[in-house]
C-alpha cells in the first residue's frame, strides 16, 4: 500500500486545478502519490470508501474530491489549496 | 422519522415525506392525503411521462432554482461546463444527478444528500462565508 494517495473525480474542476500541483510537487520532491478516480471506476470508489473513517472527518463529514490520503499517519486533507499549503501537509510529520 | 409515500386522492399528486401535506399543492383540496407502498408510488411515476431533462434543460431548471435565492449558478461558465457533464455522467452511471466532487457511500439516504442541486446552505463552504460556494462550485453567493 501506498503511502500517499490521491483520489480524484474526472469531472471536478477542483482536481483539474490540484492535479498539475500535483505533478508539480512529485518533480520538485521525491513524494509520490498513487491516483485513483473514482467516479468511473468502481474498484478505485470502493478503495476510498473504505478509508471513509479517516476521510469523512476531514472533509465535512463526506468522501469530497480532490481527497489527499496518507495511510502512515492517517491524515487525510480535501478540496483545492496553494502549492504550498500541500507541499506543507505532504511533508508534515 | 422515515419518509413514506402519499397519494392525493383527487389527483394523484405523490408526495414523499414524513407527514402528507395539509393542502394539495396542485389541485388545492384538503386532507386529501393518503398514505400508498413504494411500488404503487413507482407504478403511478412508471406510467407517466417520460421526462428527460437534457444538459441545457437541467441548466435551465438550476437557473430557475436560483432566481429566487441568494444564491445563483456560477459565471464561471468553463466550471459550470464540466460540472454539468460530472452530473449527467453519474445519472447515467450511478442512477441520480450526484456531485461529481464527492463520492457516494453506498447508504442510499446518505448519498441523496449527494444529489445536485445539495442541500449545500448549510454547508461550511457557504454558510456565512462572504463568498459562500456549494462543495463542487456550482452554486455561488451572490454579490
Amino acid at each position: 500500500m501506498a503511502k500517499l494517495l490521491l483520489f480524484h473525480g474526472r469531472e471536478c474542476p477542483h482536481c483539474k486545478k490540484m492535479l498539475p500541483l500535483v505533478d508539480k510537487l512529485e518533480k520538485e520532491t521525491d513524494v509520490e502519490f498513487e491516483r485513483h478516480e473514482v467516479w468511473h471506476d468502481e474498484k478505485n470508489a470502493d478503495l476510498m470508501r473504505s478509508f471513509r473513517p479517516i476521510i469523512a472527518p476531514k472533509c465535512g463529514g463526506q468522501l469530497r474530491v480532490p481527497a489527499f490520503l496518507n495511510t502512515e499517519t492517517s491524515d487525510a486533507v480535501c478540496g483545492e489549496m496553494e502549492y504550498d499549503k500541500l507541499k506543507e501537509w505532504v511533508t508534515r510529520k | 422519522m422515515k419518509k413514506r409515500y402519499w397519494r392525493c386522492f383527487v389527483c394523484n399528486d405523490i408526495h414523499y415525506g414524513i407527514a402528507p401535506p395539509e393542502l394539495c399543492p396542485t389541485c388545492k383540496v384538503l386532507n386529501a392525503y393518503v398514505e400508498i407502498t413504494a411500488e404503487e408510488a413507482r407504478k403511478i411515476f412508471g406510467g407517466g411521462p417520460d421526462i428527460a431533462f437534457a444538459p441545457a434543460d437541467f441548466r435551465g431548471a438550476i437557473e430557475r432554482f436560483t432566481a429566487g435565492n441568494e444564491f445563483q449558478v456560477n459565471p464561471d461558465a468553463e466550471k459550470v461546463e464540466s460540472l454539468l457533464e460530472g452530473v449527467f455522467a453519474n445519472e447515467k452511471n450511478h442512477g441520480l444527478k450526484y456531485c461529481p466532487c464527492r463520492l457516494s457511500t453506498g447508504d442510499w439516504e446518505e448519498d441523496l444528500k449527494l444529489v445536485c442541486p445539495c442541500f449545500f446552505t448549510i454547508h461550511e463552504t457557504y454558510k456565512g462565508q462572504e463568498k459562500g460556494e456549494c462543495w463542487c462550485g456550482l452554486f455561488v453567493r451572490r454579490t
